[in-house]
């Protein structure tokens, strides 16, 4: 047989625990990068220049190498210029960084996308612009991103395997350990396989119902408060 | 006693090499009501974004309320951002394309102002909104997004929602000519309802027996200067300009 149950058994529990510091990860690096992501935008729409030029290469060199190279870089160089981290410490920084500056360029197509007459019935009203921006444009630029953002943190989901090279215990260095030991790469590595299968893809599954959902407009959320009322 | 509440002297605007407005004065007493009407590309809403400080002038002087306000030269106004602000809230603007907040429920984009920027307690500005809800006549439509609304609903909000700021000053640019035919109507009634209130008001548009009607003094501008004004029956009845008589004969070729 190829695929071996007792083993895939016995691994059950120390890949679940893998499975869980995924999660984790992606649960603490996925909130950081999404709220980090919006300063980074506003920075890089800033209208002084140095911030802008500094938001905008940290974005620029995320974006032009690998994570895999940014978490060993991280990692297993800042050592040597006295920078030494733990390693979830470096999982946990080299994925929020990579992360946040992708978000940071969604965020910004996102505010950008929205209207100039929005911007003007704001400022019409007196509205400073960081309340306009707060009230009326932000708003409306992150119900249209929702969907993006989601995809971004299943991606985020599936990338933390590679914090398994700063040995971080995650599903995928759990998996390995395994495989290492029994040798039966088939059952241990099926395992793996599925078990982020079994996460990401009601994950995926949920973005698209978010995407549905959003095209339906404002209204609906209103409709299904409706109901509600009424039922009640 | 006559009190101004707009003085403008001595606008000039381009946008590149297109000078938009030229050398541009007038002043808007209170309580009067201005049409402005003038073919397409003459500056109309240019004036009007210019009076709200939406866009900047490169010469010359805004007062609001005896507050003045000139360009600096260099891109920018001579009173802080924060002033600016502050002035804008004593100048209502109505948009052709109405610009509600599609996030906001029909009475939430009415109190947006008051809570945002005047601070007003709950209470007072709710009963505020309301109040101007009924007064537009969308008091049923109080819970509803701008996208559920027609569009003669969503500019009846939007007038609603200048309202709120207690505005010395309304701007109109063009506020009907978005909206179907039959639906101008309800639109210029309540824009009629201000003019009875003694609302101060600026209003650019196409509809001439509005204006007729309503104004006080009518702005015949063209190539962003004033080229004729003058109380509407003698505008529109007895122009002196030979431009505004070719206008208004094709204006009302077309409407007739
Ligand atoms: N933001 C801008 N950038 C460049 N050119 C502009 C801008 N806004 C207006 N213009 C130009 O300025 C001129 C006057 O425009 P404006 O919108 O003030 O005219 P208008 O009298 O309101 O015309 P309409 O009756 O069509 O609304 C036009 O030639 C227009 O193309
Ligand atoms: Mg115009």
């Amino acid at each position: 047989m190829l695929f071996n149950i007792d083993n895939a058994y016995s691994a059950l529990g120390v890949l679940s625990l893998g499975l869980l510091m995924t999660i984790f990860l992606t649960i603490i690096c996925g909130a950081t990068s999404l709220v980090a992501g919006v300063f980074v935008a506003l920075a890089k729409m800033s209208k002084r220049r140095w911030l802008r030029a500094i938001t905008g290469s940290y974005v620029t060199i995320v974006r032009s190498t690998p994570l895999l190279v940014q978490l060993i870089f991280i990692y297993y160089a800042l050592p040597f210029v006295g920078i030494r981290l733990n390693p979830l410490s470096a999982a946990y920084i080299g994925l929020s960084l990579n992360v946040t500056a992708y978000l940071s360029e969604v965020y910004r197509g996102g505010i950008e996308a929205v209207s100039k007459g929005q911007h003007d019935a704001a400022a019409a009203l007196g509205m400073k612009s960081s309340v306009a921006m707060r009230r009326v444009i932000f708003p409306q630029a992150l119900r249209t991103l929702i969907p993006t953002l989601g995809n971004y943190i299943v991606s985020l989901f599936k990338d933390t395997s590679l914090a398994s090279v700063v040995t971080i215990q995650e599903l995928m260095f759990k998996g390995q350990i395994i495989a290492a030991q029994n040798y039966d790469y088939m059952t241990i590595y099926a395992m793996v396989f599925l078990l982020y299968l079994a996460v990401g893809y009601p994950s995926i599954r949920f973005v698209t119902y978010l995407e549905k959902r959003m095209k339906n407009g404002y209204a609906v959320k209103k409709a299904s408060k409706r109901k509600v009322g009424v039922a009640l | 006693m006559s009190t101004p509440i707009i003085e403008i002297k001595n606008l000039t605007k381009s946008f590149g090499s297109n000078l938009v407005l030229e050398d541009f004065s007038t002043t808007i007493q209170k309580g009067e009501v201005v049409g402005i009407i003038g073919p397409s590309g003459s500056g109309k809403s240019t004036l009007l974004r210019c009076i709200n400080f939406l866009e900047i002038a490169d010469s010359g002087s805004i007062s609001i309320a005896g507050e003045e306000v000139k360009v600096d030269g260099k891109g920018g106004h001579s009173v802080p951002a924060l002033k600016i602000a502050q002035l804008r809230t004593k100048v209502g603007m109505v948009f052709q394309q109405f610009n509600l907040f599609p996030h906001l429920t029909a009475i939430e984009n009415i109190i947006a102002g008051p809570k945002y920027v005047l601070k007003e307690d709950q209470k007072e500005r709710e009963q505020k909104a309301r109040n101007l809800l009924e007064m537009v006549g969308l008091s049923e439509k109080m819970d509803h997004f701008p996208e559920e609304l027609s569009g003669g609903q969503q500019q009846r909000v939007a007038i609603a929602r200048a309202l709120a700021m207690n505005p010395e000053v309304m701007l109109f640019d063009e506020a009907t000519s978005a909206l179907d035919p039959e639906i101008v109507g309800e639109v210029l009634g309540v824009m009629r309802k201000l003019v009875d209130d003694g609302m101060t008001m600026l209003v650019v548009t196409h509809e001439m027996g509005f204006v007729r009607q309503v104004a006080d003094r009518v702005i015949f501008m063209d190539e962003g200067k004033i080229v004729e004004e003058g109380p509407p029956s003698q505008l529109f009845d007895n122009p002196k300009h030979p431009r505004t008589k070719d206008f208004l004969s094709a204006i009302l070729s077309h409407t007739e």
